[in-house]
């Protein structure tokens, strides 16, 4: 219970933590590190209360795919003054510390979750939500997601394909003049409209009219 | 699953719009046919909310969705004032050059957002309900995406509502944790006024829904929004989702957090005096008539949740009412200024309106009972609308709020005549091109004698919004 409570106090506390400083870090850069803490603090709280799934899928989702997205983006977006200072100059003083110690505390975190997680069930089982053990949670969240919950799935579906529609409509241009490749139209040229046989006369040459 | 054939209309719907996506998507050029179809598609839908007798009340998907004669009201209402602003809205956005087949099928999915913002009787429906609706209005604000207003005005619009969002997500986390469902229902058994974090909660989800309806001090947006989209999705945002968000302040209020009616009364009853008050003095020194006309909106909502402080059913009513005579009013402003346009180019601001009565005795007739009408001035529709709810305010002793609301109500005449001035007693500017399209004149005159002939019948709206008792 006391370890419970331990783990517990120290995910939330480098959460919210790292979540205040998503926004009070000057550096961009070092905001998105912060953001990806962030994450994997709350992905291993999730695991504590036996949601391994959830967990997972908001390590590879969030972390895997968002953060590393947002990070490319504020690479790409010229940062001012900042792009500079981030390439050259000062970048071993100042940001190998940082980016190690976020990195390790990381490291810790998931050392802990994974670790009590596998080898020490007991450890985690303290949370007060019911666990049925002859499922796996993938399989409990599947047994409702289509049955109880299936009209907000669908309606979670039909979000997404309002997002999808926002983001053709407002970044789609139609660019005039392109030529596009038709493979249809290529292969089923036939000699008789690529070919003209004209015949040349001497000392006149040839009229194309293209 | 039997009981399936009481969202049918909400089926149709979801299947129309994949329907004319993928008709849209593979038909070229296909604007003016897939505007039509939607048209026709809202106007089905409307038919088939009636599938069912009017009476039925039944709650579907393990009590989390729910069918009752307010959810039939409200929706019927949002679908006819959608059907409305499509109709008008038509030659504006093909003038405008925004006449892509994306336009429709957003409407359509924020359609849908609402009705199942309406229907919506547990937290997860009802934030599903709220995301389809506010992501396809985020795309609707920035559509003209060439105009620089438009796009500032999605952004702001966007990061605001997605600020505002969050904050509501927060309420709802707090309400589940401290009541242990998502279920109106459940929630309103679990929690009680000893509880502080549920008291947070609910000023959380408060917050969320005020600067949806655009209730002070969370209209900040509203006035850019307003003036920066294309009209015809400024005309969708002042009619349209007012009705779902007041819906949702209605079931949250009454539904769940019945039992802390003295903390939320407060809360509603601030945000009401408060909206009230910027509407009549903010709307004073505008000259662009969108921007007007949001800051009119931030104020008769005020209006309308005077009659949800209340905590009577007659005060619901009453704010029912207000709404549905708002939005014919706004329908009617609307219509004309889709109107003002010379060259293809459309105007809207107040001074351009300046000796319409020379050029257009007809239409400045229409604007003079419109804006009669919002003024309050008797016996036009707009009056009854106040009548009905300072009657209720009056009735459980809020004496305050009734006579902060009329001193409001007499400042916020004054930028309402004073349009009429500016129509009636100065120079004529330049003649407006009519257009012969239909759907707008049919909007317009429709909404004129409405509001003009109410008095004579008041008992038809009356006695439809009578069934409403969600006590």
């Amino acid at each position: 219970m006391i370890a419970h409570s331990i783990f517990f106090y120290f995910f939330s506390i480098i959460a919210v933590f790292s979540a205040i400083m998503v926004i009070a870090s000057q550096n961009t850069v070092h905001s998105v590190f912060f953001l990806i803490l962030d994450f994997i603090s709350i992905s291993c709280l999730f695991i504590m209360i036996g949601a391994e799934f959830l967990g997972m899928i908001m390590l590879i989702v969030y972390v895997g795919a968002v953060a590393v997205l947002f990070l490319f983006v504020v690479m790409m977006l010229n940062v001012a003054q900042q792009k500079d200072e981030w390439f050259k100059g000062k970048f071993f003083t100042s940001h190998i510390p940082f980016g190690t110690l976020i990195s390790i505390i990381i490291f810790l975190e998931l050392i802990i979750v994974i670790g009590g997680w596998k080898y020490k069930p007991n450890l985690i089982e303290t949370s007060s939500i019911q666990i049925d053990n002859n499922f796996t949670n993938t399989h409990a969240l599947g047994n409702v997601i289509y049955t109880d919950y299936i009209h907000l799935f669908q309606l979670a579906g039909l979000i997404l394909l309002v997002a999808m529609i926002g983001a053709i409509v407002l970044t789609y241009r139609k660019r005039e003049g392109v030529k596009r490749q038709s493979y249809f139209r290529q292969v089923s040229r036939e000699k008789a409209e690529g070919v003209t046989l004209v015949d040349v006369k001497s000392n006149k040459g040839v009229n194309l009219n293209d | 699953m039997d009981q399936l054939n009481l969202i049918i209309p909400e089926l149709f719907l979801t299947t129309s719009i994949m329907i004319l996506l993928m008709l849209g998507v593979f038909y070229k050029n296909s604007f003016n046919l897939i505007f039509k179809l939607s048209t026709i598609v809202l106007l089905a839908t409307f038919i088939l909310l009636f599938n069912h007798s009017v009476d039925t009340s039944a709650t579907l998907f393990n009590n989390s969705y729910t069918i009752d004669y307010l959810s039939l009201f409200m929706k019927a209402l949002t679908l006819v004032a959608c059907i409305f602003v499509m109709l008008s809205s038509f030659d504006y956005i093909k003038l405008i050059g925004i006449n892509k087949i994306e336009y429709p099928i957003l409407i359509l999915s924020a359609t849908l957002g609402m009705m199942i913002m309406i229907s919506s009787y547990d937290l997860i429906v009802f934030y599903m309900g709220l995301e389809l609706q506010s992501l396809s209005l985020y795309v609707l604000v920035s559509f003209n995406r060439d105009s620089y207003r438009s796009t500032e005005a999605g952004l702001k619009y966007f990061v605001l509502s997605a600020l505002s969002s969050g904050l509501l997500l927060y309420g709802c986390s707090l309400i589940y944790g401290f009541s242990n469902s998502t279920n109106f229902d459940l929630i309103s058994q679990n929690i009680d006024q000893f509880n502080t974090g549920s008291i947070f909660g609910i000023v959380f989800i408060l917050v969320g829904l005020a600067f949806k309806v655009s209730a002070v001090p969370f209209h900040m947006w509203a006035p850019d929004v307003y003036e920066g989209s294309p009209t015809s999705v400024t005309a969708f945002f002042a009619i349209v989702p007012k009705v779902a968000a007041l819906t949702v302040f209605i079931r949250f209020l009454y539904v769940p957090f019945i039992n802390l009616v003295d903390q939320w009364q407060m809360i509603i009853i601030f945000i009401s005096l408060a909206s009230m008050i910027l509407g009549a003095v903010a709307a004073i020194g505008q000259t662009n008539l969108k921007r007007l006309m949001a800051y009119s909106a931030i104020g008769h909502m005020g209006y309308a949740l005077a009659g949800l402080a209340t905590g009577s059913n007659e005060g619901i009513q009453s704010a029912v009412i207000y709404l549905s005579i708002y939005l014919l009013m706004n329908l009617g402003i609307f219509s004309c200024i889709f109107m003002m346009k010379r060259k293809d180019i459309f105007y809207e601001d107040i001074q351009d309106l300046s000796g319409l009565s020379k050029n257009h005795p007809i239409i400045s007739v229409c604007l003079l009972v419109l804006l009669f009408s919002l003024a309050g001035i008797p016996p036009l529709a707009g009056f009854f609308a106040k009548f009905y709810v300072f009657m209720a305010v009056i009735k459980v002793e809020m004496y305050t709020l009734a006579i902060i609301g009329l001193i409001t109500t007499v400042i916020s005449a004054f930028y309402y005549l004073r349009i009429i001035k500016i129509i009636y007693f100065d120079d004529p500017k330049e003649i407006f091109e009519i257009d012969k399209n239909l759907g707008l004149k049919v909007s317009l005159f429709l909404s004129t004698i409405i509001i003009l002939i109410y008095f004579i019948y008041p008992s038809l709206l009356i006695d439809m919004v009578s069934n409403i008792n969600v006590i």
